[in-house]
């Protein structure tokens, strides 16, 4: 604790993180790219924690290998009735991964600036970038079906001043089908710490 | 180490450096909490793995 700011990750989220690394590097070995951390995890990551997640939701056109080495690292499909899902669990972690797209963001994120945090020993993950994680949230606001998703956006907007404006402007006007722009998150920050 | 995402080819930051750049702006920005995910938009297998997470005694 610094001032009442809890530090860093919560214990399993970080386990979970340094799991997903060396699923990661073996995908690599086997000749394919780096899954891509998105949604809510990725948020998790951008604030240290400041939300929580459940799951890992991760892309990549490898869904069959991926999941071959979550196996390979003690991940299970829950069974039993109600529990028909794509995800898969680590009983000892109680988290979740589930592969939900073969695209980044259905392909208009670039990949070129996915974030990789090398995380040790256990290998380097890639997350989607902050400004595409900011666009998603405010896309999701924009449909009218996730007011929390402004706050969100906002506060990982305070937090992340070395974002590329101009980038993030384009990709939050695509995900919110020309409705918002960086200048309506410059007006809910005013007021807020500067970025 | 250097992993292949793209084309490209680009470098890695430390975990711990990342950290310590979120925990100095969090600090002070005095953001200490961001809105959870109200959960509207959820398809029903995100639903039925957060169930089996939840069942498993995860708490988030």
């Amino acid at each position: 604790m610094r001032g009442g700011i809890k530090l860093g990750y919560r214990p399993e989220f970080e386990a979970a993180l340094r799991l997903f690394a060396q699923v990661s590097e073996a995908l690599k070995r086997r000749g394919f790219l780096a899954p891509v951390l998105v949604g809510g995890a990725a948020v998790e990551i951008y604030s240290n924690s400041a939300v929580n997640t459940g799951d890992f939701d991760i892309v990549t056109a490898r869904q069959e290998e991926f999941e071959e080495e979550l196996q390979l690292f003690g991940f299970v499909k829950p069974i039993g009735a109600g529990r028909a899902t794509r995800g898969w669990i680590h009983p000892d972690l109680r988290l979740g991964f589930e592969v939900v797209s073969a695209q980044l963001l259905d392909g208009m994120a670039d990949r070129d600036r996915v974030r990789l945090i090398d995380v040790g020993v256990e290998g380097e993950v890639a997350i989607v970038s902050v400004e595409d994680m900011i666009a998603d949230r405010v896309g999701q606001y924009a449909s009218g079906t996730a007011s929390e998703m402004l706050e969100q956006a906002t506060s990982l907007f305070i937090l992340h001043p070395e974002a590329d404006l101009d980038y993030m402007d384009r990709r939050i006007r695509y995900e919110s089908g020309g409705d918002y722009g960086v200048a309506d998150l410059q007006s809910k920050a005013k007021g807020r710490p500067a970025r | 180490m250097v992993l292949q995402t793209s084309k490209v080819r680009q470098k890695a930051v430390p975990l711990a450096e990342f950290v310590a750049d979120v925990d100095r702006r969090k600090a002070e920005t005095g953001i200490t909490t961001l809105p959870r995910n109200a959960g509207q938009n959820r398809t029903p297998s995100k639903r039925a793995l957060l169930k089996a997470i939840k069942d498993l005694g995860g708490d988030w």
